[in-house]
């Protein structure tokens, strides 16, 4: 399964007809088929190309509205060092 | 423009721009919702579609109610209308609850008006959780409103068999909730 950066999803925006992708808990999901994530952008406030598993704890539904879109990756965070 | 209504609700924190957009959607929503669920309406057909029928169209009056009460928060707050019709629909908050394949199938369309109930009821629960003791009028709006799309869900989902909700259908007039608003 692709690996992507945080850099690398952040092309993914759902803007120019590029598809829309956004990371929940790790997994990448392809929400480009949803009316509701037209031109990459959700509900106003949220865009697509971002990793949004903080954002849906205010969300006004749960992690199951992702059941119905493919994951397309995994999102590798920046690796933190010990010091 | 209402400019010291939008200015009161600026300096409580709210993104005016952003809240006026989200409105201008939910509005596409409760118009577009009104025209899917007349022709909604003229299926719910037979020995199952007719106990469903006088629901639906109290839903679909209500939805239109909706619409009516949410647009002069739109221009209080210096908003508008998009010009083109198209364009309105099109950024409906909501998917467009159109008449499933088969449209003798009651389950089906059931499913339709139920996700459009639930979609209106996320989209009202936000813009309550973001207008709460910041903007008091949008916030008793759209608590109205939400009021009134919980109701609709209830009556739909029992037909799916997801169990009582407790509540009947409307007796008397429409928009109990929503009619403070369109005097």
């Amino acid at each position: 399964m692709k690996e992507f950066t945080e850099k690398e999803l952040a092309e993914y925006n759902g803007k120019n007809g590029k598809p829309a992708y956004i990371a929940y808990k790790g997994k990448v999901f392809d929400v480009s088929s949803s009316f509701l994530w037209k031109n990459g952008k959700h509900q106003v406030l949220h865009e697509a190309g971002a990793d949004l598993t903080a954002a849906l704890q205010q969300a006004p539904h749960g992690e199951d509205v992702f059941k119905k879109f493919p994951i397309v990756g995994i999102l590798r965070k920046k690796e933190t060092r010990n010091v | 423009m209402a400019r010291v209504a939008r200015e009161m609700v600026e300096k409580a924190g709210i993104n005016v721009d952003q809240l006026v957009e989200l409105l201008v959607k939910n509005a596409a929503a409760e118009l577009t919702t009104y025209y899917y669920y007349t022709i909604l309406r003229c299926n719910l057909i037979g020995l199952e579609g007719e106990g469903i029928k006088e629901i639906a169209e109290a839903a679909r009056i209500e939805d239109r109610n909706h619409f009516e009460a949410i647009v002069p928060r739109i221009y209080e707050l210096g908003g508008k209308l998009p010009e083109d019709m198209k364009i309105f629909h099109d950024m409906s908050a909501c998917p467009p609850a159109k008449l499933p394949e088969d449209p003798t199938n009651v389950k089906e369309i059931l499913k339709v008006l139920v996700e459009a109930e639930r979609c209106a009821v996320r989209g009202y629960t936000h813009i309550c959780n973001m207008t709460s003791g910041k903007d008091h009028r949008t916030y008793d709006l759209a608590l109205a409103i939400l009021n009134e799309e919980i109701e609709h869900e209830s009556w739909f989902s029992e037909f799916l068999g997801e169990g009582p909700s407790g509540h009947f259908m409307r007796r008397g007039e429409t928009s109990p909730f929503v009619s403070k608003f369109l005097k």
